[in-house]
């Protein structure tokens, strides 16, 4: 009876459901944005100090060198700087690291003896390890540049050796007589066994240069990574997304709906009148659990269907799990009355429900980035968000629907919330305030 | 015959006590008036003799059936009054048909919310909870406060029944005026105490 009192007031305030469901989406797509900035280009250095010129030649290759910076600076946004700005950026924050090219880099790479170096700083934090990656990934495609300018300059010394001609090394010329004339050298030698030996080498050696195109393109890159195209869903509809879009609806919803009912019962001078004999303080933080996860189940059911849906039209591959979608509506209802719990808790030590709706609604966010904060950047927050339903809900529903093979998390999950309804609920039982005349 | 009797009922919120430890008894057939100053603690004593407040020590008898009208208004809001009395009668274990009977004698509008009645109207749906389960003791507090001098005479010939029918009636009041005739005996708090 309290239950279908709860959703008689409810549906009587129907700008509070619209606002209930509303505002965890408006959140939800915000905090994607700030997913998607948080995972946008890192803003890096580039220090010149050797002052590169428009165009570096290396072998026979001409290098636009803007362009080609631009071309390998894919995962980060390089801004030139000086380097007494760049340190100081780096000290600021302002970069996430500086790259520099020292003096005499560009002659070390024209000469192709030994590898020129770029210097690399880059800040402290928790994002450093990304930030060192997505560097190693520009000088990675650097060097695959590179990479035919060296082997094709290699190549022509093979060629001087095979067939002869002029060249030029280390800024010596010389006249080299190649395989080729070695050849001909020889058959105008009167023959023996002893020329027919050195006839047959230079045969060898001819044979076994032809192929030194291929093994040094092989020796430059023993694995190469070939990209495959993408078949998954679309970031904006991952698992991730949706799971966590789930999590904070509910998260929201149940919340502040469990407070704010709970509390009411004290704004209508009713707790008097139902202490009477007629509703155990037990059963009227059951009730306000039981609202939570109703309501859970249905917005939270809602809200994968609006996604399904768009994943239908939208033909994205894999497609809707159809098939886990009722085990989905039982993790909303765990998710949504261990939720409920915390939202009994609140309401039961707020003196009025405008106190627990404002303080249940201080509570989302935090619970919710608690739940975001990866255990191994901050340990203490994995313990918190442990403690709290969030994370649970959004591992049980990235579980149940994605997960190939789900029990084991479903079960591991399924218990914590349970425990947690349990837990939360008892506090708020043993919160709840008796009537005051 | 006691119908309810309350031995050694006291009250403290922390520090301050409301209630000094007092004994009350209501017999069948009689309509007490509890009066006493804003403060002296008349809310405190009837809402632990209905039950709806723990006393912080003595003992309460009471049957199974008490009616209680606290001082300020105690139902649901946005239900209607008959939707507040279907409620209760369902907590209670009262047919749907006494909460409609109640809505009717006591001319309470029935498609408007409890929020939007007049405070008089209010104070009439608390008076209709109360009678809900037919009770064999009436505990009023304040119940004419805010209502008209015609529904004024209603409530207290509504009182003077249920104690001529065997019940018993306790009416916290400062008015005293208003009780003459229809009090039986008079108990007077002050402070806390019974005096």
């Amino acid at each position: 009876m309290l239950l279908w009192k709860d959703l008689r007031t409810l549906v009587r305030t129907p700008a509070l459901l619209v606002v209930l469901l509303a505002y965890p989406l408006l959140i939800a797509a915000l905090l994607g944005l700030v997913a998607g900035y948080a995972s946008s280009k890192p803003r890096v250095a580039f220090v010149d100090e050797d002052g590169l010129p428009a165009y570096i030649v290396v072998g026979t290759h001409r290098f636009d060198v803007t362009k080609t910076i631009d071309e390998v600076a894919r995962n980060v946004r390089l801004v030139r700087l000086g380097a007494d700005e760049a340190a100081r950026e780096l000290a600021d924050g302002k970069v996430v690291a500086v790259v520099t090219v020292p003096p005499g880099f560009v002659a070390t790479l024209q000469q192709m003896v030994e590898s020129p170096t770029l210097e690399l700083s880059v800040t402290r934090g928790g994002t450093s390890g990304r930030v060192r990656q997505q560097v190693q990934a520009l000088v990675y495609d650097l060097n695959r540049k590179l990479q035919r300018a060296y082997i094709d300059a290699n190549l022509k010394y093979v060629q001087l050796i095979l067939h002869g001609g002029d060249g030029s090394f280390l800024g010596q010329s010389f006249d080299v007589l190649g395989l080729d004339g070695t050849e001909r050298e020889l058959r105008a030698l009167p023959q023996n066994a002893r020329v027919q030996r050195i006839e047959d080498f230079v045969h060898d050696a001819r044979r076994a240069l032809a192929r030194t195109d291929d093994a040094l393109r092989a020796t430059a890159a023993p694995i190469q990574l070939q990209e495959l195209p993408q078949r998954g869903r679309t970031a904006s509809l991952s698992a991730q997304v949706q799971a966590y879009a789930l999590g904070l609806t509910i998260t929201f919803l149940a919340l502040v709906l469990a407070a704010g009912a709970l509390a009411g019962e004290r704004d209508e001078n009713v707790l008097g009148r139902l202490a009477r004999g007629l509703v155990s303080p037990g059963r009227l933080v059951a009730a306000k659990v039981a609202l939570a996860a109703l309501l859970a189940t249905v917005l939270g059911f809602a809200v994968a269907l609006a996604f399904a849906v768009v994943i239908v039209l939208g033909n994205a591959p894999g497609g809707e799990p159809w098939s886990r979608l009722p085990l989905l509506a039982a993790g909303l209802a765990l998710a949504g009355a261990a939720l409920g719990g915390v939202g009994a808790l609140v309401g039961a030590l707020a003196r009025e429900s405008r106190t627990a709706s404002l303080v249940a609604v201080l509570l989302v966010l935090p619970m919710v980035f608690l739940g975001l904060i990866p255990a191994e950047v901050f340990a203490a927050a994995g313990w918190a968000s442990d403690a709290l339903p969030f994370a649970h809900g959004v591992r049980l529903f990235s579980a149940i629907l994605f997960d190939l093979h789900p029990w084991g998390a479903i079960a591991r999950e399924a218990a914590w919330l349970v425990g947690l309804t349990v837990v939360f609920s008892l506090a708020a039982r043993a919160a709840v305030r008796p009537f005051r005349p | 015959m006691t119908l309810l009797s309350a031995r050694g009922v006291a009250r403290r919120f922390g520090s301050r006590t409301a209630l000094h430890p007092t004994d009350v008894a209501l017999a069948a057939g009689e309509a007490v008036a509890l009066v006493g100053p804003n403060g002296a603690g008349k809310s405190t004593l009837l809402s632990i003799l209905a039950g709806a407040l723990e006393p912080s020590e003595g003992v309460v008898e009471r049957p199974p059936r008490v009616g209680w009208v606290p001082q300020r208004a105690a139902h649901y809001g946005r239900l209607t009054a008959l939707e507040n009395l279907a409620l209760f009668a369902s907590l209670e274990g009262v047919p749907r048909a006494r909460a409609e009977e109640l809505a009717a004698e006591f001319e309470l509008p029935a498609d408007t919310r409890a929020a939007s009645l007049s405070v008089g109207n209010r104070q009439r749906l608390d008076v209709a909870l109360a009678l809900l389960g037919s009770p064999e003791v009436l505990l009023l507090d304040e119940p004419t406060a805010s209502l008209d001098p015609a529904q004024r005479e209603r409530v207290w010939t509504i009182a003077r029944d249920v104690a001529d029918g065997g019940g018993a009636v306790l009416v916290a009041t400062h008015h005293w005026e208003e009780l003459e005739g229809l009090a039986d005996r008079t108990l007077e708090l002050s402070h806390g105490r019974l005096l």
